[in-house]
């Protein structure tokens, strides 16, 4: 995938950067709004990451553009502005979606899989993993073409593990996938363990290899091979 | 008691006094003026009972007169005179009356006498009732007469004050309008409204000032931590880490997460301050409290608490954002500062909504636990939590309570209150 990231703060865009291209990814950076523009004019890309603050722009601006000519770019604006207007703003200009600083890299690198899959969609969305089967349209997991039955919060949270494969997942970036802002509320984050044990747990029941692999007592790590 | 009642008061007091005694004062003075003017007729009776004497005559007055003049033969004339009031039968008017008398001795035909001469003070008393009446009643009209004008007038004056009075109390730092001035036509409260003018303007702006300042810092934390947060995500990907980075990596994610907290708390309090959050809508609430029952069953399951839920179906206007962090807040609260193995009461009815959990804590302080930044050592939030439920009970008008019954915290929301 190329993958454009407008961010001024080199510090982060180097982050994402390096964060998305050991996925794979192809990565261009813009540090301002002129370069942004300029990248734009001359190359197309499947997803953009937007910052809104930007030192001598505004990065809605370059949203309006893109509208303008009909891009089929994917753009996620990650941005410390929280308020529901500005989210509300972002997307009716057409963003994908609105992510706000800071955040889990591993969590962006969900949210750019889920908005090219969704630009890309053709027929029913899936993703598939050797002997499973993510259906995202009808929220279900099969193993070996076989329906293994999940609740929400482990369906979203295997989506993320599988979006991330090969990468270690922290606890709090994973509670933090599933409960958000209320995250903070868990002293501990040992209790998604439970999850992963049972997520785990269905499916090898369902006929599945074992691909989660615990790390350090930091996180887990859903391994590809 | 308004100032003008205490002054009206003060000022009825010391007027009916004043005016009894300057009564009291002038009906003396007339009084021994009558007496002098009495005790002079006297005299006079007295040098015609002499000259009628020298005649060969007693005099004896005529009948209208209201005077008496008696005569008592003694054995030997001192020369000398004595006055007195008393009380004597008028034979005139057939009737008993205050009058002054005047005693001497003289020697009448050559025979000693004691003489008596008694004149009525009835005509002068009445004179003087008379006269007491004419300036007491123009006195009293004049002093009804000050105090009206003095209520008029008073209430005139201060009715601007008033308005002044009322403009404060509708001033709120919160809201946009700032104070409202008032026109005043009196110098002291021209100078009481320009400060105030002066004084309102000045904290509104230092609040302003505040309150962006927070703002404006706590954004300008947020990515440094995002290039924190996003470090740590790329270190952990390296597979070189020992055991050990793994607990130093758990441990800095702990704190750029409790510093992400603070930060988004601290920007929701100013958005909750400034009114940002979005417009009323129709909530239930019994929905709304399910449903996060069932987001937050996780972290109650985990800890064995029971969880006991008595809810009525209730549906309130207002802001679904301030509502939703409102009962987030609440579930947190109950569940963070729980034992394990404790329990929660949770009941909703058409007044209020009652959160309830056990906990190692006794009593809170209920004075300070809605301060910002108060929490107790062993707690890891942020301190924002129930300053954030306060500030949204104020911004919702509901009444917020805590107390402690029956080893239950107790945290009761009141609609209407």
């Amino acid at each position: 995938m190329k993958i454009l990231i407008i961010e001024d703060e080199p510090g982060l865009q180097r982050s994402i950067a390096q964060y998305l291209m050991a996925e794979g990814n192809l990565c261009s950076v813009a540090l301002n709004y002129a370069q942004a523009l300029e990248r734009l004019d001359m190359y197309e890309y499947d997803c953009v990451l937007l910052d809104l603050t930007l030192p001598d722009g505004e990065g809605l601006q370059i949203l309006n553009y893109l509208k303008r000519v009909n891009r089929a770019e994917g753009v996620i604006i990650i941005s410390a502005r929280n308020s529901i207007d500005q989210k509300i703003e972002g997307l009716s200009l057409g963003a994908d979606d609105y992510l706000i600083k800071p955040f889990h890299l591993s969590e962006l690198n969900a949210r750019i899989l889920a908005v090219v899959r969704r630009k890309s969609a053709q027929g029913d969305r899936h993703i598939e993993f050797n002997e499973i089967r993510i259906d995202l349209d009808a929220k279900e997991v099969l193993v070996n073409g076989k329906v293994v039955y999940m609740t929400k919060k482990e369906f979203d949270l295997l989506l993320y593990f599988v979006s991330n494969k090969g990468k270690v997942i922290s606890k709090s970036a994973a509670v933090e996938h599933i409960w958000g802002d209320d995250s903070d509320m868990a002293d501990s984050f040992d209790f998604i363990y439970t999850h992963i044990k049972n997520i785990r747990k269905k499916l090898i029941d369902g006929g599945s290899k074992d691909y989660f692999q615990s790390v350090y007592g930091v996180g887990y790590k859903f391994i590809s091979s | 008691m308004k100032l003008f009642t205490r002054y009206n008061r003060i000022l009825m007091i010391i007027s009916l006094f004043g005016l009894l005694l300057i009564g009291f004062l002038f009906y003396q003075m007339l009084a021994y003026y009558l007496d002098q003017q009495i005790d002079h007729d006297l005299v006079e009776e007295i040098m015609e009972v002499k000259e009628y004497s020298e005649k060969g005559n007693f005099y004896q007055p005529h009948e209208f007169e209201d005077l008496i003049v008696q005569y008592k033969k003694i054995a030997k004339a001192y020369p000398s005179s004595s006055y007195a009031d008393t009380v004597f039968y008028n034979p005139v008017k057939h009737r008993t009356e205050s009058a002054r008398y005047l005693k001497t001795e003289l020697e009448l035909n050559e025979q000693p006498y004691q003489i008596l001469v008694i004149a009525s003070k009835f005509e002068r008393q009445e004179q003087i009732r008379n006269i007491c009446l004419i300036i007491l009643i123009p006195v009293m009209l004049l002093f009804a007469l000050v105090l009206m004008v003095n209520r008029i007038l008073l209430k005139k004056i201060w009715t601007p004050f008033e308005q002044l009075l009322k403009n404060i109390t509708a001033f709120n730092i919160n809201h946009d309008q700032p104070y409202e001035p008032v026109d005043m036509p009196v110098e002291e409260f021209r100078q009481l409204n320009s400060v105030l003018v002066e004084l309102s303007g000045k904290v509104k702006s230092d609040y302003n000032e505040i309150k962006l300042f927070t703002e404006n810092a706590s954004h300008e934390m947020m990515t440094p931590l995002a290039v924190i947060n996003s470090k740590l995500d790329n270190m952990l990907q390296s597979n070189v880490l020992g055991k050990e980075d793994g607990e130093t990596l758990v441990e800095l994610y702990k704190a750029t997460s409790r510093l992400t907290k603070l930060n988004q708390s601290l920007l929701l309090l100013v958005k909750i301050d400034n009114n940002l959050l979005q417009d009323n809508e129709q909530i239930s609430l019994k929905l709304l409290i399910e449903e996060k029952a069932v987001y937050f069953q996780e972290l109650i399951s985990e800890r064995h608490i029971t969880l006991d839920m008595v809810l009525a179906e209730i549906t309130t206007s207002a802001s679904r954002q301030l509502l939703e962090i409102l009962i987030n807040n609440l579930f947190s609260n109950v569940i963070r500062h729980n034992y394990d193995g404790g329990k929660i009461e949770i009941s909703l009815d058409a007044e209020k909504i009652v959160f309830a959990n056990t906990g190692h804590n006794p009593a809170l302080d209920p004075d300070k636990i809605f301060d910002r930044f108060y929490k107790d050592h062993a707690s890891e939030g942020t301190g924002l939590g129930l300053a954030i439920l306060k500030q949204i009970c104020n911004r919702q008008q509901y009444l917020l309570d805590y107390f402690y019954r029956q080893d239950l915290h107790t945290f009761t929301i009141v609609f209407n209150h």
